[in-house]
């Protein structure tokens, strides 16, 4: 780190983050004016206003600029719904947020315009929730998390930055390339130019229009936007003092006035533009793609012109860290809040794997991007590197490098599980090759696919309900078909045949909600800036949650605590089925009473075979499952007519989750967390090391799914050298040649986060990974905290 | 030597993902016994060759469940907790079993060649990709020869690569059988000068120091030396000194040295077996302290490593 970023990087500590309201103003500002007319020009139009009003600066050291919050560090409040209530605020002011007692009030004066009319996300859902069959199930929290009122759903309020919360819960990976070799000057004139041409024979032309006339709107204000902060930089140029600064400023204006508009001709140009695209589209899960693919020409021209060094190219992967750190996101109410472990954020920069051609990726500006991380040590961007057969053992060096700092990056994911996945799902393989990542694993092609993994369900909910023919001891609902009392099971397979009739009853229900979701975006957040960065975006003319895309995985089942019921099946069937050592009613007793006065079931139930030990009685249990999940899920249709996709990320929901499920006869109890990931053993579980925890979850097949989740965690000990890392590498290359899809690594040890826990204000930088992301240890909640340092450590 | 794949013999664990003790990624199997007594010795549970009780004091609730259970009558409850009396216990394991708590854990097992064999196999595809395989540590497995050159055959039958780590304390004939199974020797050097190893260990070094050469010159078996580095015990520069001048002219100049700092996890260990009187307080060696003495093994031209 230099002194310009190491500055830069202090002002990120602040003790909390301001909310700004100034957006939501702006928004509904145009909102009232435009009423009546298509949404999607109406998004375009308060797009524009926004952009020309909203207040900018730049700060000292910068060299990347672009504001997004009225205020350093910042949030902006949601400008598409209503507040938090009154007690959500409070929780979150007592937390990390500040919001002054004005701004509140300018905020509450607007959610008049938002409720009670089916304007928001979870109004529009609440309608098609039918009192016999859906609105039961959305409360059971089996689909995390419960909702309370039809017309609150995950609740309400959110703040983040950026324009990019514009297209609700779905996650893409933008083409960035158009803007950087084209410019969307080119694209705006593209689009005028289809207008020009279209003949309204069609409702889809008419639709076109409007479609065109938004992306025109929305795009040259973007433009604008950079200008302005042209001329803000030349201001602030005749002013300053320091001759260094100011011909730093004189840069940055002329860098602004030429991009994102036209084409990026240098590195630095290019690094600008790519930040005022994501300025558009940030929100927590916006992605970076394959930022070493396609920085890379730029950084090559300038590097053979001899006009940049290294330093210089790393000064300015740092800047754009800083940048990215400088905005966060909250959003929801409690329990969605603590489904995502605090000011969550998944913004995944992709790096290695394999080029179109199948050959090595990697290039100088994967090691910088590896190296930057390293420096200047931020939990964001996080990085996932792409690992195949021929991956340089220098590079997974310098990854694992990164990783023993434990910052908690990078992961890796296996291009070869990845690639096979796409191309059984009829992407030709040069695309597949050049896949993405959106959110934290799901596998994206940019400008070709968006997804909506976010949707977190409860495997050991149903397992409960199973136990209780149907019916559910939480809600005290008969919320499932009768399947058979557990006692009457003869056997073994009995029982799993009927928990898998449950499971698939409410993987049914759970698809339908998903479909409802998906429509309701589709009606309230149409979205021109993303839109415009998709493949053949013009052509088709339509919005990007309006069309079917080469990738279709617009919709995917997502299965947590899928471990627990594996654990939990093969304490059934050894002690109650196979070794009768409980009986079908004791078990049933012990688990209702949470094991108390049952003590000795309880020790019975953890000395069961477990997964994440490699022993194959369980294992398979496991793949069984999995297997299942799978081949239900692709009976089920998205509404863009594709079949939906299975996916295995839990994110933090195994926290959240946990807590409104009962005791499960793998010795969990009550409340206490579901496993973590999805292919990783429940916490403490798996006590044979890292080579056995990897056999358990090579005996699941991950083919069919667009992700999976392996945490492990590793003493510094176990990282100490360049050859223990080399064997980790191997470790890592082993996994991925047999299926593996996924792996990451907290490298911490127990006592410092016991510690941290205790005392905080020490701790402020202390970066761990959880499920997919990095943060601040000290922000994540005490549950949270839990979980990871109860999470099996491998002393070496 | 009759090795046979239901040689039966006695572990303590079965440690995967082993990445100190050899090359590669490795299984290490803990054999139990050992013929040395090392003041320092930080796997106290592997002095015995025969079933020992693990107790976790803090655990116990003193029920007096164990003390039923115990046909051997070798518990008692005192102040509270139970307490065993080692002489009695003939470890079978039958407290560890009825105790709710989990206050009793059995330490050892008892395996055949073929058992065992079967749990290392299992990261066979592990050992390929990195160039690992198995290590018998222990203990000295070198104290249950048959069963030792049962378990090295089968898996270099297998393809597996063997790794013997041994204090070398044995007849020639037992290290000259056991070890022609094994692709590599990892050979501790605890101390040079006979007299102090035998107040040390229990036992002079000569027959160690003899099987060395033999071993390096006449088996020619590929050798690693490890060098436990006990403050105040080992540690001064003319051991250190010594031991580097034995290895490189009377073994060779290719031997790889490493130098591992002693460490306190075993602290706990003599807790747990009820052994706190035979426990050493020693305070682990300064980084400072083990780079001076890496530096001295590299003036004689060998490479050394800190750690495993
Ligand atoms: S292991 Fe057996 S003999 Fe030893 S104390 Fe326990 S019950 Fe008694
Ligand atoms: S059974 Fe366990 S808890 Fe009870 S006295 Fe024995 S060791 Fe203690």
């Amino acid at each position: 780190m230099n002194e310009r970023v190491r500055k830069l990087k202090e002002r990120l500590q602040v003790d909390k983050y301001p909310i700004c309201v100034e957006k939501s103003l702006l928004v509904m500002e145009s909102y009232r004016q435009t009423e009546g007319e298509p949404e999607i020009i109406r998004r375009a139009k308060a797009t524009a206003n926004y952009l020309d009003k909203k207040t900018i600066f730049i700060e000292d050291d910068e060299l990347i600029v672009g504001n997004v919050a009225s205020k350093p560090m910042g949030l902006e409040a949601g400008s598409l719904g209503p507040t938090w209530p009154e007690k959500e605020l409070e929780e979150l002011r007592q937390g990390g947020l500040e919001l002054s007692a004005q701004d509140e009030m300018k905020l509450r004066a607007m959610d008049d315009y938002w409720t009670g009319k089916g304007r928001t996300l979870w109004e529009r859902m609440g309608l098609y929730y039918d009192d016999e069959r859906l609105w039961p199930f959305i409360q059971s929290g089996i689909l995390l998390p419960p909702w309370e009122k039809k017309n609150e759903g995950r609740g309400h309020g959110a703040a983040g930055v950026g324009w990019g919360l514009g297209v609700g819960l779905t996650l893409i990976v933008v083409d960035y390339e158009k803007v950087l070799h084209e410019g969307l000057n080119k694209l705006v004139a593209e689009a005028e130019e289809e207008l020009r041409n279209l003949r309204y024979t069609t409702a889809d032309s008419i639709k076109k229009a409007d479609f065109l006339q938004a992306v025109i709107t929305a795009n040259k204000a973007i433009v604008r936007l950079a200008h302005r902060f042209g001329d803000l930089a030349e201001e602030m140029a005749s002013k300053e003092i320091s001759l260094n600064r100011k011909k730093e400023l004189e840069r940055i204006a002329e860098t602004c006035r030429w991009v994102p508009g036209n084409p990026a001709r240098t590195f630095y140009q290019a690094m600008q533009s790519f930040w005022f695209i994501w300025m558009m589209i940030a929100s927590g899960t916006t992605a970076g793609g394959r930022f070493d693919q396609f920085m890379y020409p730029f950084y090559k021209k300038d590097k053979e012109k001899s006009s940049i060094t290294d330093d210089e190219a790393l000064e300015l992967l740092e800047c754009l860290r800083i940048k990215i750190m400088q905005y966060n996101f909250v959003g929801g109410n409690k329990l969605q809040r603590d489904k995502w472990a605090g000011l969550a954020r998944w913004n995944n920069f992709v790096i290695g794997g394999v080029t179109p051609d199948g050959e090595d990726a990697t290039n100088e500006l994967s090691y910088l991007i590896l190296e930057a991380a390293k420096d200047c040590r931020t939990p964001h961007p996080t990085i996932t590197v792409r690992v195949h057969e021929d991956t340089p053992q220098d590079f997974m060096l310098k990854a694992l490098e990164l990783g023993r700092t434990g910052i908690g990056m990078p992961a890796f994911v296996g291009d070869k599980s990845y690639i096979e996945y796409l191309v059984a799902n009829v992407v030709p393989l040069r695309e597949a090759r050049d896949y993405s990542l959106g959110g934290c694993l799901d596998a994206m092609l940019a400008g070709k696919s968006r997804t909506s993994a976010i949707g977190m369900f409860l495997v050991p909910r149903v397992f409960e309900i199973a136990l209780n023919n149907g019916f559910d001891p939480r809600t005290g609902r008969q919320l499932g078909p009768k399947t058979g009392d557990f006692e009457n099971f003869k056997t073994f397979d009995d029982f799993m045949q009927a928990f898998k009739e449950q499971l698939a009853h409410f993987m049914s229900l759970t698809a339908e909600e998903h479909n409802i979701l998906l429509q309701a975006q589709r009606e309230l957040y149409p979205d021109p800036v993303h839109s415009l960065l998709m493949v053949d975006a013009i052509k088709e003319g339509k919005d990007v949650l309006d069309r079917t895309l080469p990738f279709e995985n617009g919709s995917v089942l997502n299965p947590v605590g899928m471990i627990n019921v594996a654990d939990a099946m093969a304490a059934v069937r050894k002690l109650v089925f196979e070794e009768e050592k409980v009986t079908k009613e004791e078990l049933k007793d012990a688990l209702a009473a949470n094991r108390e006065g049952y003590e000795n079931i309880r020790k019975m139930c953890l000395a069961a075979p477990k997964y994440g030990n490699g022993d194959a009685y369980v294992d398979m249990i496991a793949r069984d499952l999995y297997q299942f999940w799978a081949d239900t899920t692709a009976t089920f249709y998205s509404i863009y007519g594709a079949k939906m996709k299975a996916s295995g990320i839990s994110i933090t929901a195994h926290g959240p989750g946990g807590a409104i499920t009962g005791a499960t006869p793998d010795g969990r109890y009550a409340g206490e967390n579901l496993a973590d990931g999805t292919v990783s053993a429940a916490q403490g579980r798996d006590i044979h090391g890292p080579t056995a925890l990897l056999r358990s979850a090579m005996a699941i097949n991950q083919a069919p799914y667009q992700s999976t989740l392996l945490n492990m965690k590793f003493h510094p000990s176990a990282l100490r050298s360049a050859e223990d890392l080399g064997k980790l590498a191997t470790l890592i290359k082993t996994y991925f040649d047999c299926g593996g899809k996924h792996v990451q690594f907290n490298v911490v040890d127990r006592n410092t986060l016991l510690d941290a826990q205790k005392h905080p204000e020490r701790y402020r930088d202390l970066i761990v990974r959880v499920a997919g992301y990095s943060a601040y240890f000290v922000q994540l909640t005490k549950a949270v905290q839990d979980d990871i340092i109860s999470r099996t450590e491998y002393m070496l | 030597m009759i090795e046979s794949h239901n040689t039966k013999g006695l572990i303590f664990n079965v440690q995967y993902y082993s990445i100190h003790d050899g090359p590669g990624i490795r299984t290490t199997v803990f054999m139990k016994g050992c013929p040395l007594k090392c003041l320092w010795c930080q796997n106290p549970e592997s002095q015995r060759l025969q079933r020992e009780i693990f107790f976790e004091l803090e655990k116990c609730t003193g029920c007096g469940i164990c003390v039923q259970a115990c046909s051997e009558g070798a518990i008692e409850l005192f102040e509270g907790r139970s307490r065993t009396n080692r002489k009695k216990c003939s470890g079978t394991g039958r407290c560890a079993e009825v105790c709710p708590v989990e206050a009793r854990k059995i330490m050892g097992r008892s395996v055949t060649a073929k058992e065992v064999f079967e749990e290392v196999a299992r990261d066979a595809l592990f050992y390929q990709r990195s160039g690992g395989g198995v290590t018998l540590s222990g203990g000295e497995p070198l104290a249950q020869p048959r069963f030792a050159v049962s378990v090295l055959k089968l898996c270099k039958d297998a393809g597996i690569h063997t790794t013997v780590d041994t204090c070398g304390y044995a007849s020639w004939d037992t290290v000259q059988q056991v070890l022609s199974y094994a692709d590599l020797v990892l050979y501790d050097f605890k101390h040079i000068d006979p007299a102090e190893h035998k107040r040390y260990t229990g036992v002079s070094n000569e027959l160690i120091l003899d099987n060395a050469r033999k071993i390096y010159h006449e088996l020619a078996i590929p050798m690693l030396a490890r060098v436990p580095i006990i403050p105040t015990y080992n540690d001064s520069a003319d051991n250190i000194k010594a031991t580097t001048q034995f290895i490189s002219s009377e073994l060779g100049k290719n031997i790889k040295v490493h130098l591992l700092p002693y460490h306190r996890l075993g602290e706990t260990k003599y807790e747990r077996l009820e052994k706190m009187d035979l426990a050493v307080l020693i305070e682990p060696p300064a980084e400072e302290q083990m780079l001076a003495l890496q530096e001295i093994v590299q003036s004689f031209g060998l490479e050394a490593v800190l750690g495993g």
